[in-house]
């Protein structure tokens, strides 16, 4: 009895596991293509010839002809200026929202949710304009400036200063802690699981922007991995083995970012976006 | 779970209320960075957008002249327009159902949480860490016209460059880079049913699609709301694919909204026309949100 059980149980394994498999298969396609040569790939190889082609080729010359690393150093830095800022701001604000009254809160926070009711879609052009106006094209200013507060990184540190037991500062208040230090000292380090969650989360966002960083970047030392790499894309003649390499080296930053953050970007996307 | 979190937020006005401190501008100076930002980068462009929907731009995106509703006459009356819209909404259908089904089905096989699991887990929600350049650079390979899908299907079809085929292509490509997210949301959703309520359904003799019907997916509702809302939204919001899968563009049967706001822009220099479009995706985009919200409030009260 049991050991059919434990039959029917592995096997289930076996085929949810190949359904992902399945699933992904774009991906492993990819890895597995990325290290033949081009002109093999227009007709499909068999296995030997597959191992008797296989080389690191493609990856040789992407590293040569491409400023891989400088891409990646670029996309980094907005990655770092973007989850700084966003974390600083959108705490502050949840701050006040959380633990202070005030006159007009109802209607800052009212404004906030009208704001978050405008995706950036909508004044991509109006911003660029603006950003252009301001001389910040081929700048990291540039690439991260619209994207330095989010309503919904508001909304999860809110709901997180909300949710923290107000008798500890109860105590820490009566025993002459100020607001701030409070804020510094107490509220921001138990709030550390969202504010990692929301550092993954916006990293894999930032890190995978392709809209504004290919409106804003001109100069190719400036540009972001997705915006350099997606150069290699849109030829008429598709070099199909260093486009692959291209788009493996593209994802390893943010699929190790994602496996190694799985539990944190779940919970984060469990709490910032449905009521229960 | 609704009334658990409004006690705890009646509690925490509450009890902040007695706390309240006697320094009355800090609450200002905490909100003052975020509103600026949401000033300068949200309010503002937008309010531009429709102010230079209604005037000529030169090629800079300089308002020159006012004209009114010249604008969007124009655009009303042009059947690219309304081609345009029909695709667009035609793709957000296709995204919608799509990603809804698959998501659906991925979070239903990993409800139970069983050794191994994780590895499924990750599998089925990893395409939410590939970006669009990599993902399109594979997708291009593998629907190309001598690539590994149509050998699979004994076809030869140029499944970007054909007009009519494209937009399918695309939404299967935008498909299956949304399932990832929509599936983890679900499988919360899911996760939230007690295990005691589906273990006693079993043992009253429920079947699997019984447990499913009366139980899962009643308690998820918010989040399968949700999950198909946000799907329709961010098929609206999709651009990367539609620029990077096409190039340029396959006649008018792949043109969306916000491709189309694009093109108009840095294309073909026509701002007014982009900001006029711009005006559109927004108003469409509203109206899905109040519809979400309207339904939110009508359906999810299985609690």
């Amino acid at each position: 009895m049991r050991s059919r059980k434990q039959y029917t149980q592995n096997l289930a394994l076996f085929l949810k596991v190949a359904t992902g498999m399945t699933f992904i298969f774009p991906i492993l396609v990819g890895v597995v293509f990325s290290f033949m040569p081009s002109r093999v790939l227009y007709s499909l190889p068999t296995w030997s010839e597959y191992w008797e082609q296989v080389s690191f080729e493609n990856y040789k010359w992407v590293f040569n002809n491409i400023p891989v690393f400088r891409y990646i150093f670029n996309t980094f830095v907005v990655c770092a200026i973007v989850i700084v800022c966003q974390i600083l701001f959108s705490s502050l604000a949840a701050y006040a929202f959380a633990n202070f009254e005030f006159k007009g809160k109802v209607f800052l926070f009212t404004l906030i949710q009208v704001a978050m009711m405008i995706p950036g879609e909508v004044t991509i052009i109006t911003n660029y304009m603006q950003v252009y106006s301001w001389g910040l094209i081929d700048t990291y200013l540039g690439l991260s400036i619209t994207s330095m507060i989010a309503g919904t990184s508001i909304f999860m540190m809110r709901q997180t200063f909300l949710s923290q037991v107000k008798d500890i500062k109860e105590a820490a208040v009566l025993d002459g802690c100020g607001e701030m230090r409070y804020f510094i000292k107490m509220a921001m380090p138990l709030a550390r699981p969202t504010i990692v969650s929301l550092i993954l989360m916006r990293f894999i966002g930032i890190y995978n922007a392709y809209f504004w960083p290919l409106l804003v970047t001109n100069k190719d030392t400036m540009r972001t991995i997705q915006v350099g790499m997606a150069r290699l894309v849109g030829t008429d003649m598709p070099e199909y083995g260093l486009i692959l390499a291209g788009a493996v080296l593209c994802i390893i930053p943010s699929v190790v970012v994602f496996i190694l953050g799985q539990d944190y970007l779940v919970k984060g996307m469990s709490d910032g976006a449905v009521k229960g | 779970m609704s009334n658990v979190k409004r006690r705890k937020k009646e509690q925490g006005v509450k009890v902040s209320a007695g706390l309240q401190t006697k320094q009355t501008w800090l609450p200002y100076a905490l909100l003052l960075p975020c509103f600026v930002f949401f000033i300068v980068f949200s309010f503002w462009p937008f309010i531009k957008s429709i102010y230079l929907s209604f005037t000529l731009t030169d090629m800079f995106g300089k308002a020159v002249k006012w004209v009114g509703t010249f604008n969007y006459l124009r655009v009303l009356k042009n059947p690219e327009f309304w081609n345009m819209m029909k695709v667009t909404f035609v793709f957000a259908l296709m995204v919608g159902a799509g990603t809804f089904l698959v998501s659906m089905i991925f979070a239903l096989l990993s409800v139970d949480q069983v050794k191994g699991g994780k590895i499924y887990q990750v599998m089925f929600s990893l395409p939410m860490a590939i970006a669009s350049v990599p993902a399109s650079s594979v997708f291009i390979f593998l629907l190309s016209r001598d690539g590994i899908i149509n050998r699979f299907l004994g076809v030869s079809i140029d499944w970007f460059g054909d007009a009519k085929m494209a937009i399918f292509a695309i939404a299967f490509v935008t498909i299956w880079s949304h399932v990832g997210s929509s599936y983890l949301y679900l499988l919360v959703g899911f996760r939230n049913v007690p295990m005691d309520l589906r273990e006693s359904a079993r043992l009253d003799g429920a079947g699997w699609w019984a447990s499913v019907k009366n139980i899962l997916i009643p308690i998820a509702s918010p989040q399968i709301f949700f999950v198909i809302f946000l799907n329709i939204l961010n098929s609206f919001k999709a651009f990367s694919y539609f620029k990077l899968l096409t190039g340029s563009g396959v006649g008018g049967s792949t043109d969306v909204l916000i491709y189309q706001i694009y093109k108009q822009a840095f294309g073909l220099s026509r701002f007014e026309t982009a900001c006029v479009y711009s005006v559109f995706l927004f108003i469409v985009i509203f109206i899905f949100t109040r519809l979400q919200f309207a339904f939110e409030k009508r359906m999810v009260h299985y609690q």
